[in-house]
């Protein structure tokens, strides 16, 4: 028989002393193989056969039953791992990553390891929808945008539309997923297929050199001028002109890593909902995801602040906004120093310094609009929180706000 | 605050010089919560009582208006919207069901179905409650679509074993994963088009309420009236979201929205 070669073997996958995956082991008839393996092959056919739990179907190994029950291969050789398009599901039981991605998360026991393996799969790895996590990042991408809107909103109610796109975006968009999905420890296959590890995040790289595919290059808008509801309405929750590609549609397309760990994250979130329930899914997400501390005053960009302040104030009856010195000191040298405040009668709305004195009213200008927008309400409850609440003594209404001002 | 004035007169103390020549009603139009200064501003000698007890849904603000109009009048005529309370609630009574008129603020009820276009966004718009109402939605359309019937289950055999795919694999089965391969975005684009939503937003009376305006008073479907009548429909949910809760919020979601669409819903769900 033929032997592989080693580059076939994926055996830079996996540790050197780590005994072969049993699945593959049933090959071991085209391999030189070690005394090792065959006792590996003949410990692991007895613990394969789990019984069959009330409702669960467990996939069982290739080299025991499928022979069987195969319809298309006419020999009884189950077909070797490399060729399946990702491990099978009963793999995940036999995987020490899956085991301590687990514990790591902080995840109970009863979620299965299946369905943590089923998330690491990109559907350009797998196209078979059974398999991979396409549907289940698309349930934990509405749950992630809506968890973290509500609490944005809530908790930061007059914040204008742009920043309310970039802040979603810094907190559950693409790289910040992929740099979540980094911190968990989550580590990549070079290739996907069937007898890579289970706990290793499976996608089709793009080959060396290529572009990114034209479903995840930037497409022109269909308009020139793409306005703010058009893309709360039409496009994503992070404000992009264009709709993102469907997780489906990316079945035979490499992909950057970031999309894929991505695609991970979104799935986990998912996978946790339907196995353990939303109350769960709430703690994970108030730990993992809220815990991260996002400065939003940084966000914000000005073009006229002081045109804007000034429609602010007449919006909202106060009296015009007028920029008046407070100090200056090294006029006539080389680094002036002035502090200009805005005022709307006696009030101070806000305060800037600058080397200009046009910088320093712009400044002051800036730092009234943050006032305003950067309002924060004591005490929030967020819509979720009464959810399967019996108890509804606890809400408080959210302050609504109408609108950031448009000049 | 004009950006031409030379520099010297920022430094000036009078304030009076600089406000710009407005007509002289100082009114004072504020909601409940928009304390900008601990301390109240000070009021103009010329304070307009009746301004200032207006609500803001009704009119936009004094300092805004300018005199006289200088552009002239739209293409395709005026186009009127409405103005009666009691024509907005009916309209929240027959979404909501029975009550529907108090399930939101007076403030918030107008404000859900103002579209920016309206009055240059001076009176508010619903933008923000249409973000959230829309992440609402699609949450409780995934989750419909997962629940509901499917045609295309994983095959079995007689005897109820899963049958194997191309390569000879059973994917891991679990009561709580069925229903997944229902969960698409082109499934979800059919569930949530705006052919579909915009009749169940005109079976409301949603069209006769929302506060917009055309591009065309004459050609509403040109000037895009289902993407306005999609944007206040899902702001009216993030809106009793946020003043009520999820939980009456997701009912809503199913009951008004998915229900119509040909969703059906457990009693425990």
């Amino acid at each position: 028989m033929q032997r592989i070669s080693i580059s076939r073997c994926a055996s830079q996958l996996r540790a050197p002393r780590r005994p072969a995956c049993p699945c593959a082991a049933a090959n071991s008839v085209r391999r030189s193989t070690t005394p090792h393996s065959h006792r590996i092959q003949a410990r692991c056919q007895s613990t394969v056969a789990i019984p069959d739990e009330g409702g669960l179907h467990l996939e069982i190994a290739a080299n025991s039953g499928a022979a069987a029950t195969r319809k298309s291969r006419p020999s009884s050789q189950p077909l070797p791992l490399e060729k399946l398009p990702s491990p099978h599901p009963s793999a995940a039981e036999r995987s020490t990553k899956l085991h301590a991605l687990r514990s790591r998360l902080s995840l109970p026991p009863r979620f299965p390891l299946q369905a943590l393996a089923r998330t690491l799969v990109h559907a350009s790895a797998d196209p078979n929808p059974a398999f991979n996590n396409a549907s289940l990042s698309i349930l934990g991408r509405h749950l992630l945008g809506y968890y973290t809107s509500e609490w944005l909103l809530c908790n930061y109610p007059r914040l204008p539309m742009p920043v309310v796109f970039a802040a979603v975006e810094a907190y559950i968009g693409p790289k910040a997923l992929a740099t979540i999905a980094s911190e968990w420890g989550i580590e990549a296959a070079a290739e996907p297929g069937g007898e890579v590890d289970s706990g290793l995040l499976q996608f089709k790289r793009i080959a060396s050199g290529d572009g990114l595919p034209e479903a995840l290059r930037r497409q022109a808008p269909w308009k020139w001028n793409v306005t703010t509801t058009h893309k709360i309405m039409r496009t994503d929750e992070f404000g992009s002109t264009n709709a993102p590609p469907s997780p489906h549609a990316l079945q035979k397309t490499p992909v950057p890593m970031e999309e894929a760990a991505q695609s991970f994250v979104r799935a986990l979130i998912g996978a946790l909902h339907v196995h353990l329930g939303s109350p769960l899914v709430k703690r994970f997400f108030r730990d993992h995801f809220l815990s991260r501390h996002l400065d939003i005053s940084t966000l914000f960009d000005f073009r006229t602040p002081t045109r804007d302040l000034s429609r602010l104030c007449a919006r909202e009856g106060f009296e015009a906004p007028v920029a008046r010195l407070i100090s200056e000191t090294g006029r006539l040298s080389r680094h002036p120093v002035f502090v200009v405040g805005v005022y709307s009668g006696k009030d101070k709305l806000g305060e800037g310094a600058g080397s200009s004195l046009d910088e320093a009213r712009t400044r002051a200008a800036a730092a009234a609009l943050k006032a305003w927008y950067l309002y924060k309400p004591v005490e929030v409850t967020v819509p979720s929180s009464m959810e399967g609440e019996l108890d509804t003594s606890k809400w408080r209404p959210n302050f609504v706000d109408c609108g950031e001002v448009i000049v | 605050m004009a950006s031409r004035r030379p520099i010297r007169s920022l430094i000036s103390t009078t304030a009076s010089s600089l406000r710009p020549a407005q007509p002289s009603k100082c009114s004072l139009v504020r909601t409940a919560a928009c304390a900008f200064a601990t301390i109240s501003p000070s009021r103009g000698p010329e304070y307009d009582t009746e301004a200032a007890d207006r609500p803001r849904w009704q009119q936009t603000p004094p300092k805004m208006m300018a005199p006289f109009r200088i552009r002239p009048l739209a293409k395709g005529g005026v186009f009127k919207v409405n103005e009666d309370p009691r024509k907005l609630d009916d309209a929240y009574i027959r979404m909501l069901g029975p009550g529907g008129d108090k399930v939101l603020g007076d403030e918030v009820k107008w404000l859900a179905i103002t579209h920016k276009s309206f009055d240059h966004g001076r009176r508010g718009f619903n933008d923000r409650l249409a973000y959230l109402g829309r992440r609402i939605v699609e949450l409780q359309t995934s989750q419909a679509l997962i629940s509901s019937p499917q045609e295309n289950q994983w095959p079995r055999d007689s005897k109820g074993i899963p049958a194997n795919d191309e390569f000879g694999r059973k994917p891991y089965l679990h009561p709580a994963l069925n229903g997944l391969q229902g969960l698409t975005d082109e499934a979800e684009g059919l569930v949530l088009s705006k052919t579909r939503l915009s009749p169940i937003a005109e079976r409301y009376g949603l069209d006769k309420v929302t506060r917009w305006k055309p591009r065309r008073a004459d050609d509403l479907q040109g000037s895009g009236i289902e993407s306005v009548l999609m944007t206040s429909l899902y702001a009216i949910v993030g809106a009793v979201a946020l003043e009520r809760g999820g939980e009456v919020a997701n009912k809503v979601v199913q009951d008004k929205i998915l229900a119509p669409l040909g969703f059906t819903f457990s009693a425990e769900s």
